[in-house]
């Protein structure tokens, strides 16, 4: 009875229910950090953000449910372009409340979280010393420009106007 | 040894081949046996770092003449957050919270992407017009092979460079590598240390190089856009802050570009690594360490 209990069904569902905890959580932070910063609506951005969550479940249900060995944040980019495709029938609503949820506000709440996270790697880090440190600048620096710099040159080249 | 984040080691002890699994199995342990909801204090805290940040508001600073860095309320509350670990009043943040807000956070980069996929989907006939654009930048991340590798030699690294030059060194790179060289390789101590330091010091880095880059070089605004995926999911939210401050009528198209560009180095950017970062920069590593390579300052000093 015990196994039967404690299997997999079960820890799933309990997933499930812990998944839109959080969920909620974040989204609640998100909406007054919204309104704080950005005045918008109250109610209107928690209805977004109710929304990106049930596209976040449903990725990262799917992750683990369907038996294809892709990460969830490819599930959730598709799910969320398809539904705002301008044809589909869902993009007006999708996009008015989605767009009372400012960017920024998501990011901020979610660094504050990655914040605390990486307070784990602190002694670690200490430990690397000033080596590592110039080569992963480097590392950071080169790749954003050297990706900047050909999106502008073949930007240019296919003639995007600015 | 204690080399690399917990996380990484726990997760990759036997099984090196599960590349996208790095971040299921990370969110699975925290979030499915334990309940994180119920650590208010962990919450409360966010909250109140989310209450601070936005009543500061983003702060400019004028370096000199047209060079304007700012500073993002995103900044504020993750170094406030790394502070409240840190600081040993803050009794109610300690390792297990950094665990619980590590699997969270592994959640909540759902949501910042379907945000990001919203405004792509919205903006599709940019995506597909700019299509080639898009693709081909992925090949700029090449850079960091011909920059940071001879740097890296003439700071005396020997075979770490191969890990720690590759690529921008998160966690699907991580796995490429410890995957292709083996755990205890030189090569994984690199890319552990790349992705340590990336961690710290990543989100800050690339968020103050994007707003002193938007404010000096004359590159398209989609440019920018497309760059800011390069990295994580926090690097490229810590980079699209300036860069959606620089042009505010682009919006929709900078957050399109930006979050189409994460969907890719996401898909074809660990293949990119695979089949063309990691053999040239092992290439360029065994055609420039004869000439430029220094003493082993990694045995030398038995660690680093």
């Amino acid at each position: 009875m015990v196994d039967f209990i404690d299997g997999a069904e079960n820890v799933s569902v309990h997933g499930i229910f812990n998944w839109i905890l959080l969920l909620a959580i974040f989204s609640i932070i998100t909406v007054v950090g919204n309104y704080i910063g950005y005045k918008h609506p109250i109610a209107d951005s928690l209805v977004g953000m109710a929304m990106l969550s049930l596209i976040t479940l449903c990725g990262v249900w799917m992750e683990r449910e369907l038996p294809f060995n892709i990460s969830s944040i490819i599930y959730i980019s598709v799910i969320g372009i398809v539904l705002a495709f301008p044809s589909m029938p869902t993009s007006g609503v999708l996009l008015h409340y989605v767009s009372q949820v400012e960017l920024l506000s998501i990011v901020t709440v979610f660094l504050a979280y990655v914040g605390i996270g990486m307070g784990k790697s602190w002694n670690e880090f200490k430990s690397l010393g000033w080596r590592a440190i110039i080569v992963t600048v480097l590392v950071i620096a080169s790749t954003y420009l050297g990706s900047a710099v050909v999106a502008h040159i073949i930007l240019v080249m296919t003639g995007v106007p600015v | 040894m204690c080399w690399a984040g917990e996380g990484i080691i726990s997760n990759n002890d036997n099984e090196t081949k599960e590349i996208q699994h790095i971040y299921r199995n990370k969110t699975d342990k925290r979030i499915l046996k334990k309940n994180p909801w119920k650590d208010y204090g962990l919450h409360l805290s966010v909250l109140l770092l989310v209450i601070i940040a936005e009543l500061i508001g983003p702060i400019e600073i004028n370096l000199t003449k047209g060079v304007t860095v700012s500073i993002m309320p995103l900044l504020y509350t993750m170094v406030l957050g790394l502070i409240f670990y840190l600081a040993k009043p803050i009794k109610w943040i300690q390792r297990k919270q950094s665990r619980v807000a590590e699997g969270a956070m592994m959640l909540f980069i759902g949501v910042l992407i379907a945000k990001l996929a919203v405004s792509s989907g919205q903006s599709i006939h940019l995506i597909f017009e700019m299509g080639p654009a898009l693709i081909l930048q992925e090949l700029g991340h090449l850079a960091t092979i011909f920059i940071a590798l001879p740097v890296a030699l003439l700071l005396g690294f020997k075979r770490e460079t191969i890990g720690m030059t590759n690529s921008i060194g998160r966690e699907p790179e991580v796995a490429v590598v410890v995957d292709k060289y083996g755990f205890n390789s030189p090569e994984s101590r690199g890319i552990f240390a790349l992705f340590i330091v990336g961690t710290i010091i990543g989100t800050v880095f690339i968020s103050f190089l994007t707003s002193i880059c938007v404010s000096v070089l004359p590159l398209h605004p989609y440019a920018f856009a497309m760059a800011s995926g390069v990295g994580s999911a926090s690097m490229n939210a810590a980079s699209l802050g300036p860069t959606l401050a620089a042009f505010p009528s682009l919006e929709t198209s900078i957050e399109a570009f930006a979050g189409f560009s994460n969907l890719l180095s996401f898909s074809i950017g660990i293949y990119i690594v695979i089949f063309i970062a990691l053999p040239l920069t092992e290439k360029l590593y065994g055609f420039l360490e004869p000439k430029i390579g220094k003493k082993d300052v990694v045995n030398q000093q038995g660690g680093k």
